[in-house]
């Protein structure tokens, strides 16, 4: 069986990824929804603070909700980490994904000031990838072991480590 | 009387404090270029809303016609509105791109 296509809300989600678009164009590189009827905002690193306080903010996107936080690893690109965040209105009952791109060495604002949620998120991404996100009030590991070296969610980085257990 | 909301005290008179906030919010966008979309569209909402405030006075009423959860909410969000206001201020998003990807950054299957 197919998920039968919802028309109507793919045309909401089209008209207001534009509606997003055209208020924030200095940041907001690309607008994308999917088949399933997800909208994705793609957007430049500088812009993530400014993009996620007017989707709390506005009247017309009361995305109060950060629902996840993550990182993907394509290190094929010059900009390897794509840093996507999941955010969920409950005033309109809608989801809306962000997505930021960055590399190894550049920090990224931290989320924290946005959404308190952000917090372990990011400690998460920043033990997993090797992210560093600037303005963060306390940034350190939280699932590895205390003296473990590396990044273990990279692509490099070997299913069973380097350290015989 | 209560809004049956958790840390959200019942407001009393409303109209004149959603009066003062849309004034407010109202002041804040005229920093904004005239061609700016943000000051457009939030400049039509903030109107709508400021419309049936002045013409409503029943609280019930006005928030069966605002559509938007409690009159405190309302006061919430207006309140987050003007602070996103003043930000956008700073910030200024109507500028063109910052800064194009890489070609084949977002290319997606890779």
């Amino acid at each position: 069986t197919v998920r039968p296509k919802n028309e109507v809300e793919q045309k909401q989600l089209c008209a207001f990824g534009e509606y997003v678009a055209e208020i924030l164009p200095k940041y907001i590189q690309q607008v994308q929804v999917t088949c399933f009827n997800e909208l994705e905002l793609l957007i430049h690193p500088d812009g993530i603070i400014p993009v996620l306080t007017f989707l709390r903010d506005h009247t017309n996107a009361q995305f109060k909700s950060l629902a996840d936080l993550t990182a993907i690893d394509v290190p094929s690109r010059q900009y390897r980490f794509e840093i996507v965040y999941n955010l969920l209105s409950l005033r309109f009952n809608s989801r809306i994904r962000v997505k930021t791109y960055t590399d190894e060495l550049t920090p990224v604002d931290s989320a924290v000031s946005v959404h308190k949620a952000a917090n372990w998120y990011e400690r998460e991404v920043w033990d997993m990838y090797g992210v560093f996100f600037a303005n963060h009030p306390d940034l350190r590991r939280i699932l590895t072991d205390y003296g473990f070296e590396g990044h273990p969610f990279r692509k490099d980085f070997p299913l069973s480590g380097y350290v015989e257990v | 009387q209560t809004t049956g909301l958790v840390g959200l005290a019942v407001a009393e008179n409303p109209h004149e404090r959603l009066r003062i906030l849309y004034t407010k919010i109202l002041g804040v966008l005229q920093n904004i270029p005239k061609d700016a979309a943000y000051r457009k569209y939030t400049e039509q909402i903030v109107n709508e809303r400021f419309d049936l405030v002045k013409k409503e006075t029943d609280v019930q009423k006005l928030q069966d016609k605002l559509n938007s959860g409690q009159i405190e909410e309302v006061i919430v969000q207006a309140e987050n509105e003007l602070s996103l206001a003043r930000k956008m201020v700073q910030w200024k998003p109507w500028e063109p791109l910052v800064e194009e990807p890489p070609s084949d950054q977002w290319r997606w299957p890779i």
